[in-house]
């Protein structure tokens, strides 16, 4: 019996993202739940397009929209499969570990891109609010850079819990804190003191970022700290959830 | 003696304090079925985990078609196919996916007639578009068969593959071992049925208490230790069975 060669990165690859992409569109109730909360948002802040402008409630939404991909999606898609023993499997074929990974960060990518494409069109649809195209386009690079801090906090949940079933209600629960605290905050409804903390938040500083790369001419220094407190948490979030991370359930 | 596809050698596995595995070594040659039979617990799951790359062995040597496991992690894992105790496969995926999904991974290239012919080998030749999560349990087990082969690598390794099936299934999967014995893979095999190691296994290790307490044909294991005080008082038909040394090696008391 002769010795098998091992089979190229891309082609490797190539079979991953397929059949992960494919289990996505599977999924798709899922998404459309996480999608239906952000444009929900956009819808019932119509109002509040006049007082607090369209970037102040196109960018509350889209951060909503990031914390429920980060940790309602990736860190529930990660558990359940671990726990199922998926990546087990995958790990026994001559697939490197960052491959698998990268993979299933592609699909993530691909929902924040939806789902700020479904904000964009929602809010212009329903509320007018348009951008010029510079800040479309800055738009999707701030909401990849968001959505790293809570892909990279969904990866700390995983790390850290290893039930499928801890995490997802721990997700949940992380999810709920987020928004209900970060959206108040942000409104001033929570007092002052809660309202600052939110600001360096990670909801606030991606809120921040997003809104004003919305608006590129209201881009200051306020701007690139939230910038740089945002590559932080998606740091510190991403290292320490990888390095907690198992890919087996069991213990 | 046929080369060998696996080569343990000096297999050391600490969980912290603890040695679940202790200088075991053993080899898997081209066209044979090795048994390795242990009490739960006993070090079989943890020396298979170091073969399969899934857990680091404080020391020892494992080389699988001549690639050293902890080198050339990937392509020791390419010689290996591996059908895991609990089938795991992404239920979301259809049967035809899942095939197309590992043939990627492994650089194998399947045209839709190569797609066919392998559902058709294990009669799933209309059932290719079931997700795999709506198959039964013989079924599940039949499509990770299945991938194990499909690169046709030189070690298949079996982590209790009949564990569960009907009598009739099992039957079909231990045709299906001896077929690709025939066809000269090397294969690792644990069970707990005693009945399917003397069937089909060529030779047979029991490992206890993280070591290898022998290595033989089944034949030989039986008549070696027949007179044993110890496996004559677990034999319960008058007649020692595989079963009966089993026991009389391992002990009578239940492992966690």
């Amino acid at each position: 019996m002769t010795s098998i060669t091992l089979p190229s990165n891309k082609v490797v690859m190539r079979s991953l993202l397929r059949a992960d992409f494919t289990t996505q569109w599977r999924n798709r109730k899922s998404f459309i739940l996480i999608l239906i909360v952000p444009v929900i948002i956009l819808l019932s802040w119509k109002g509040l397009v006049d007082k607090f402008g369209g970037a102040f409630v196109l960018s509350n939404c889209i951060t909503v929209g990031l914390t429920a991909i980060g940790l309602m999606g990736y860190s529930n898609s990660v558990a359940r499969d671990r726990e199922k023993g998926i990546f087990q499997r995958l790990r026994v074929a001559p697939v490197a570990p960052s491959s698998i990974m990268v993979s299933r960060l592609c699909v993530q990518l691909a929902m924040i891109l939806l789902m700020t494409t479904a904000v964009f069109i929602g809010g212009s649809y329903f509320d007018q609010i348009t951008l010029t195209p510079m800040g479309y386009l800055l738009g999707y690079f701030t909401a990849f850079v968001g959505g790293a801090v809570y892909l990279g906090l969904g990866q700390m949940v995983v790390g850290l819990i290893k039930n499928a079933e801890t995490v997802h209600s721990t997700s949940r629960l992380i999810y709920f804190i987020f928004i209900m605290v970060g959206m108040f905050g942000e409104l001033g409804v929570l007092g002052k003191q809660i309202g600052d903390l939110v600001k360096y938040s990670p909801y606030g500083t991606v809120k921040h970022i997003l809104a004003s790369s919305f608006q590129p001419g209201t881009w200051d220094k306020s701007s690139t700290i939230a910038l740089l407190l945002t590559i932080g948490y998606a740091t510190i979030f991403s290292v320490l959830g990888i390095r907690w991370f198992r890919w087996n359930a069991a213990k | 003696m046929n080369q060998a596809v696996l080569e343990v050698t000096g297999l050391n596995i600490f969980y912290g304090q603890f040695q679940a595995v202790k200088d075991v070594s053993f080899s898997v040659y081209a066209g044979e079925i090795f048994g390795l039979l242990g009490p739960n617990g006993a070090g079989k799951t943890s020396s298979l985990s170091a073969v399969e790359g899934l857990l680091k062995p404080a020391s020892g040597s494992i080389h699988v078609g001549g690639y050293d496991n902890a080198k050339n992690p990937l392509n020791a894992r390419a010689n290996m196919g591996v059908q895991l105790q609990a089938t795991s496969f992404q239920s979301e995926l259809t049967v035809s996916e899942i095939v197309n999904l590992y043939a990627g991974i492994y650089g194998v290239s399947l045209t839709n007639e190569n797609l066919r012919d392998i559902l058709t080998s294990i009669k799933l030749q209309n059932d290719g578009r079931k997700r795999f999560g709506e198959l039964s349990g013989g079924q599940q087990q039949r499509v990770s068969l299945v991938i194990a082969m499909i690169h046709q690598p030189p070690l298949v390794l079996l982590d209790e593959p009949t564990s569960g099936l009907d009598p009739q299934s099992r039957r079909q999967l231990w045709e299906r071992m001896e077929i690709l014995r025939e066809k000269g893979h090397g294969i690792l095999l644990t069970t707990h049925s005693m009945e399917e190691a003397e069937a089909i296994c060529d030779r047979i290790a029991i490992i206890d208490h993280g070591q290898i307490v022998t290595t033989d044909v089944p034949a030989n294991l039986i008549e070696k230790n027949r007179n044993r005080p110890e496996v004559i008082r677990a034999s319960r038909r008058g007649k020692i069975t595989l079963e009966d040394v089993f026991i009389g090696l391992t002990g009578q008391e239940i492992r966690s």
